[in-house]
Order: structure tokens, then sequence, then C-alpha cells
């Protein structure tokens, strides 16, 4: 994956949380698959996705939430 | 710090013999003022029969996904102490074994950023932290990880795996729990603090079929300790045994597969019919022991009622020999799981279990999907009814054999 | 944020090495094992094939414990054993010591603390439990109230081994049941009886409606619409009170004071010894919260205890001493009501039913 489609898919997976803001919770899981979908042409794995996450909760742009479930959320 | 509220209620649980859970509040109360409110919440819920907890939403350390359970009241105005009581679960040592140092250390963690008040500890194993604020939570984080401690599970991740006590202090030991317990933890971390499953998973070791965590009641996957070899006999204890109790009332015939016999020769054991339970071990532990050939049963799918009832765990696979694979670091354990945990996340949905999974996808399709071969040992016994999910048929034309059902 | 740490933030550290806690006479016999011997509720050996002994000692505690009991603890390990001890899985402690002189001033020591020393052998083992109005939204009940009310009257059964086998009795706040409260000789179970409220103007703005539709065991609730927006509505005769959709969606509350209260089911167990794992059975449908001490519920789990004492024989666990004199014989004997609330009618609850003639008449 090059920097270009990383930071692509980063940006995908914040704007993916903000449209559904208040709507849908989304897992992780829920997120993987979505990108999967969406990055299909550029060779995104489903570790690429993780690691994405991975990269945007330990900076803070994205933060877990739970209710009855553990899903991504904006900071407050 | 005195007391703040007038508790008649909780004041009774502070009679009786048994040591009172609200004395040890109120010892905690006189280091942090949040216990005190604490207690006249508490007692506020005694009062109207009620609890005021309000749920949990956004608050965790950064990074994580798993390890803190936020808690706010539903009175903050007239308890501002407990507006936010936030739990902070600890990843307990394998066997809970502890050396006083550490704890010193926890416990002045606790009484510095907290409440003063913890779990030793939680139903799932973690020791926790009660009554933390969120502002508090980055301090006792990094306080933790100085001294090699982390946070457990919650959420949709990996639960804390725990284990018995194993090899340490257990002659029934048929595997080292300990040993791979703490070495599939430190592999899963991710799993564990990065919530990415549908739902919780937990996994519980145990040494032998006593099942001292109650692993197959709570565990997603139960690993139970068993052996392949013989029961080893002492016939010389047998003897001291035979002259304080009646053998065959209390040991041979109470055996559920019928597979001993007690004689002026001694004790017989058809060992090829012993299905490991350990009672008569469990009765003669000075005379017998399980072989030395120990391994372990993988099971897999108990669970409590949500959602779709409660569970035990069944077999998958009879016997695992936890000691070889232990030489290369538990690869094919991993695997296994990671098989598994495949399956899960490709056909379950949201806050589905493996085991609510598995009974509505079918267990046949699981098998297959997984790579296990259908044993006679996963069942207690083959189906009753004939309505048979049959794959394939052969037409007229077609020729013989070719069919998987011949 | 503050980094106490230096530089970098470190995360992933995982659990302690248990090496570093485990007594020089366990490391050097770990896995060598060859037997041991209760000598007390309170205390046993077991013995190494190199011939070396650990003594433990066990103690009670409430779980729910102060700082300065963990360093009471502390004291007392650091005094007797050298610094080490653990805890069980039913939040007993554990001294671990290699000199016998020491265990009779060790529990001298623990008396003068007002602790309990038993929990070995045929005893009721120390109750675990939830956290209830402590520290749960979800509680039907309160945990650490019913627990310490059952062990102060049970607490002779903790310290002497007068019962025919171990008795493990748990308590469970709510159906979510933290613990394996559904496989205990004895079970306490918080439970609600009327239907979740559907605080509408929350449900649209706090709740996923998909998976709040999701968490129902029996379909009761269903898609709906308030002010044009997506919502639920509940279909009250088909609820069964578990609180799940309470779990997902903060809108529809179901702890309501006057309803809620206890349900105690016997007869479970997780150790495979003679008789498979099995769940625990619905004894007692429901009594009500009845704070601080709930006297209904001791009374109910003392009957069945004072039954299974005079009716089991020596080694039968609670569910094995019904197994073999019938359930009709357990309810004339504790007096409790059979209902049609003991007929299991949830999926598979059919499998319950008694296809034979086989009837104790």
């Amino acid at each position: 994956m090059t920097d270009e489609t990383k930071a692509q898919l980063e940006e995908a997976i914040v704007n993916l949380i903000r449209e559904f803001v208040n709507r849908k919770r989304f897992k992780p899981g829920d997120v993987v698959k979505e990108m999967e979908v969406k990055f299909s042409a550029s060779d995104v794995t489903k570790d690429d996705v993780k690691s994405a996450i991975r990269e945007l909760t330990d900076s803070g742009r994205l933060i877990y939430g739970y209710a009855g479930g553990s899903f991504l959320s904006l900071p407050e | 710090m005195g007391k703040k509220y007038e508790t008649p209620l909780l004041d009774e649980l502070k009679k009786g013999k048994w040591p009172s859970f609200v004395a040890e509040m109120e010892r905690a109360a006189e280091t942090s003022e949040m216990t005190g409110d604490l207690l006249g919440q508490v007692e506020q819920s005694y009062k109207e029969k009620m609890g005021h907890w309000k749920h949990g939403g956004m608050v965790g350390v950064k990074g994580y996904g798993s390890g803190i359970v936020g808690r706010f009241s539903d009175l903050p105005e007239k308890y501002p102490g407990v507006k936010e009581f936030h739990t902070v679960r600890i990843n307990q040592p394998s066997g809970f074994f502890y050396k006083s140092d550490s704890l010193r250390k926890i416990v002045d963690i606790g009484e510095k950023h907290a409440s003063s008040l913890f779990n030793f500890h939680g139903s799932t194993g973690d020791i926790q932290i009660l009554g933390v604020k969120t502002s508090e939570l980055e301090t006792i984080f990094q306080q933790l990880v100085s001294f090699g401690f982390d946070l457990g599970g919650s959420g949709s991740a990996l639960r804390t795996p725990s284990c018995c006590v194993g090899m340490a202090r257990c002659e029934f030991a048929n595997y080292d729990a300990m040993h791979i317990c703490y070495n599939i933890t430190q592999a899963f971390q991710d799993e564990m603090h990065r919530p990415i499953f549908n739902y919780k998973f937990k996994f519980k070791f145990s040494g032998c079929g006593n099942d001292c965590t109650a692993s197959i009641a709570r565990a997603d996957m139960s690993i139970i300790g068993t052996w392949k070899d013989n029961i080893r006999i002492d016939q010389g204890m047998v003897k001291e045994y035979a002259k304080k109790m009646n053998l065959h009332k209390y040991v041979t015939s109470k055996c559920p597969t019928k597979c001993m016999n007690y004689s002026d020769t001694g004790l017989e054991i058809d060992d090829s019919n012993c299905s490991k339970c350990m009672h008569c071990i469990n009765v003669m532990p000075k005379a017998l022991r399980p072989g030395i050939k120990g391994g372990a049963t993988i099971l897999l799918g108990s669970k409590a009622p949500m959602v779709s009832g409660p569970r035990l765990s069944m077999v998958l696979v009879p016997f695992y020999d936890v000691a070889e694979d232990a030489k290369n670091g538990y690869q094919w354990f991993k695997d296994f799981v990671g098989k598994i945990w495949e399956f899960w996340d490709e056909y379950g949905v949201n806050r589905e279990r493996i085991g609510e999974l598995i009974q509505r996808v079918g267990i046949g399709n699981f098998l297959e999907a997984i790579g296990l071969e259908p044993l006679p040992e996963m069942v207690s016994s083959p189906r009753g009814n004939p309505f048979v999910l049959y794959e394939d048929y052969v037409e007229a034309d077609e020729g013989q054999g070719e069919s998987p059902q011949g | 944020m503050p980094d106490v740490s230096g530089t970098k933030r470190i995360t992933d550290v995982g659990p302690h090495d248990y090496h570093d806690f485990l007594h020089p006479v366990i490391k050097n016999n770990y896995g060598k094992w060859k037997y041991h011997e209760i000598l007390s509720t309170a205390h046993m050996v077991h013995v190494s094939e190199t011939g070396d002994k650990i003594y433990s000692v066990r103690v009670g505690s409430p779980r729910l414990v102060s700082g300065s009991f963990i360093k009471d603890l502390c004291d007392l390990a650091d005094k007797y054993s050298e610094g080490y001890l653990r805890f069980t899985t039913r939040n007993n402690v554990e001294f671990l010591l290699d000199k016998e002189d020491n265990i009779e001033p060790l529990m001298n020591d623990i008396k003068k603390l007002n602790l309990p020393l038993g929990g070995i052998g045929n005893v009721v083992a120390n109750i675990v439990h939830t956290q209830g109005w402590i520290h749960c939204h979800t509680a039907a009940s309160d945990a650490s109230g019913v627990t310490k009310s059952l062990m102060d009257d049970l607490y002779e059964y903790y310290i002497d081994a007068k019962l025919p086998a171990k008795v493990r009795i748990a308590f469970a706040c709510c159906l979510n049941m933290c613990g394996a409260v559904h496989c205990s000789d004895i079970a306490v179970l918080g439970i609600h009886r009327r239907p979740p409220k559907l605080l509408s103007d929350k449900i649209i703005n706090l709740c996923e409606i998909p998976s709040t539709i999701a968490s129902c065991p029996t379909n009761a609730i269903r898609p709906d619409t308030y002010n044009g927006k997506p919502s639920v509505k509940l279909i009250e005769e088909a609820c069964v009170f578990c609180g799940n959709c309470f779990t997902v969606c903060p809108g529809m509350p179901i702890s309501d004071p006057l309803n809620d209260g206890v349900s105690i089911w016997v007869g479970g167990k997780v150790s495979n010894a003679r008789t498979k794992p099995s769940f625990s059975k619905l004894a007692v449908s429901y009594l009500e919260n009845d704070p601080p001490r709930w006297p209904k519920v001791v009374e109910a789990v003392k009957t069945i205890l004072d039954a299974y004492k005079n009716g089991a024989e020596k080694g039968e666990r609670v569910g094995e001493w019904i197994e073999r004199i019938g359930w009709p014989k357990f309810f004339k004997i504790t007096g409790f009501k059979f209902t049609k609330y003991h007929i299991d009618d949830f999926r598979l609850g059919e499998a319950t039913m008694n296809y034979s003639a086989q009837v104790r008449q």
C-alpha cells in the first residue's frame, strides 16, 4: 500500500464515521468490511485497514465508544 | 474524613461474622471523599431498591478501546464524588499469584488516584480499581505499565484470559495452564485492547476436569486438562484408603463409565473406558494420579443467557497435545483460534457470541469451515431424527460411486 | 496528559510475568506435585516428588475491599510467607508457606483481623458475585448485600466441613450473569418482571434502532416511528424481562423497584466429576428485594441447604442428590411451589419434559 493510498484510506474511514454520526455505530469490523469494498482496486488488505484504524485511534482522531458493544466514534 | 451521610440500612451490613463490604467502603472513605459519596448513593439505592448508575459511554485511555468500564452516577448533583466513577481493569498474573511489593504498588495507585476501593478480583479475573475519574485514567495507566502491569479486556474484544493454579500448586494439572494462558494473552494484546470482534470472546484454561475456572460454563473457548495414558495407581495407598472407607460405595460405583473394580488383588482400571472425570482421583489423591501423557480437551461456545439463552461448551478437539505445541510457541493453537475468529468475523453479526453463531449456521457447516473432521467424541449421541440435509444425489445417467455418501 | 514513563508512551506490555510472583518452593517444584492433603477447612499441604512441601492457608474475603485490606494481607504475607500470596477464583486469599511453624501464628493474626479461615473441602465455598447497586447500571438487586447476608448466616458452613460435598453458591444481579451463576449448586439471580419503559425521545436520539431490535431474544421489539424518526415499539406479552435492550439502548430502562427481585436456581455444576457439568434449575421463581438483609432469600437458601444436608449421601453434590430423589420430592421437602414458570417454554425448552413413564409415585 502506498503512502498516498494509506492517507486516502484513513481519510475515508474518518469520513465514513462522520457521515453516519448519530445514525449508525460502526464496529471496527464493519469499517474493515466497508473499506475492503471501497478500496478493492488498490490492494488494500484487512490488516491494512486494521493498522489504519490503529493509527487513527493512537493519534486520537478516532476514539472507541461502548453501548452494549464497542464502536468507533469521533472525539467529543 | 468523617461520615458524610447517615447510612442506617448499610450499617446493618456491618453486623455479622462475614467480613463486611460496608466496613471496607468506610475504610476506603477514610482516604477518599469519592467513596464517602458512594456510601450515600448506595444507601439511597437500598432505600429505593434500585441502582443509580448510567450507561458507560466514551471512556478509555488513548489508543485502547478496552480495559476501562465507564460509569456515571444519575444523581451527580447530590453525590458529586461519584459523578464519574469508572472501573480500571488490570490484567491479573496467571494463577492470581502475587508478591506483596507489587500489590502495594497497585494499592497505592488506587488510593492516590481513585476511590481506594478494589475488586480482588472481577468475575473474568481482572483486578479492578473502582471509582476512577476520566482525568486520572492516563496517569493510572502509565504507572501500571511502568511496573509491568497492563489493562484487561472489555467491550467487543478478547476478554482477559484466565487460568487455574495449574502446575504451580496442583498435582491434577495435565498441562501448564499458567504458561499457555500467559503466552496467549501476550500474543493477543491487540485483540484484547482494540475491540474488533462482534462481541466478547473468553478463554479459560483449567488443568483438569474439576474445572476450577468454570471454563465450561463461561468461556467461549474452554481448555480443560485430560490425559491419554493410564491413571497412575499406588496400590499400597489404595489399601490404606480402603481401611478408612468403602471403596465400592464411594469410588468404584460412582465411576460414570464403570471402568474400575476393587478386589483383594487391588484396584483395576480399564483406562480405555475412562472418561477422565477426576472423581476417583479427587477422592483418593494420595493413591491415584492422572497419567503422564497430559494434554487438554478444547471445547467451544459457552456463555451466559444473552441473547439466545445460556450454553455450555462442547467438544471440538478431544485431545490437544499442549506440551508438544508449547515447543512451537503454541502456533497450532493460535492458528486454530485464528480460523475460528475468521469464521466469526465473516458470518457473525453484532453482539453474537461464537456459540450462538454456530447454533444459527449449524455445527456441520462450522466444522467444515474451520477444517475439522466430525468425530463421535463431539456428540453425546448421533442424531435421533431423520431430517438430514443430504448435500447431493446422483441422476440415473450418472455413474455410481461419485457421491461421497457412496 | 502526564507522561510518567519518559519520552514514549508505552502500551501493550501485557500481564506481569507470573514467574516473578512464585514462591521459591513453588518454582522448584513446578509440575512435580505428587499429592495434597486437606489438614483443615482452612489449610492444606501439597507434597512434591522431591519431598518439598508447601502449605496453603485460606481466608475468605468480601471481594469488594479497601486498599487497607490488601495492605493488611501484604503485612501478613511479609511476616509469614516471604511476601507470597495468591487469590482463588472464588475470592479467597491463600498464603503460601514453606514453614509449618508459621501456620498457627499466621492463623492467630488472621483471627485478630476478624477474617474467616475456611473454604476448603465439603464447605459452602465463598460466594462468587457481581457488582450490584455498588457499581452496575443493569442491576436488578444488590450483589454484595445479599452475599454478605447469606455468608453471615452460612458462616458455620464455611469454617467447618459439615456438608455431604462442596456447595458452590453464586449471585448475579441480572441476566447478563457476570460469573458462572447458571452452573452453581445454588444460584441467586437478580430479575426484572416488568417490561421496559419506552422513552421515545431518548430512543430516537441515543439508540441505534437495528441493534436495539436485534437485542431482543423473543422478537418483542419491533420497528416503529416517533415524530417522523425511526424508533421501536414493544410487544409486552412477549417480553422475558432480560434487560438486554437497555444494555444497548438507554431509552428503555427496565429497573422497577416494585417488581425487581431475585430468583433461586439449584443443582448446577461445572466439574466433570461423576456426572457431566449442568445448568442450575429454577427452584424459586421470585422473591422481592428486601434490603438490607434479604431475609426471604437467606431463608430459601437455608431451606435448600438443610434439605440437602439431611438428604444427600456423602459425596453427592446438590444436583446429584436431586436427580436421585427426583424433582417432585425436592419441591415437597423444601415446600417451594412448583408453578408454570418452572416449565421451560423458551427455545429447546421442550427437551426438559419427561418423555417416559418413569415417575416416582
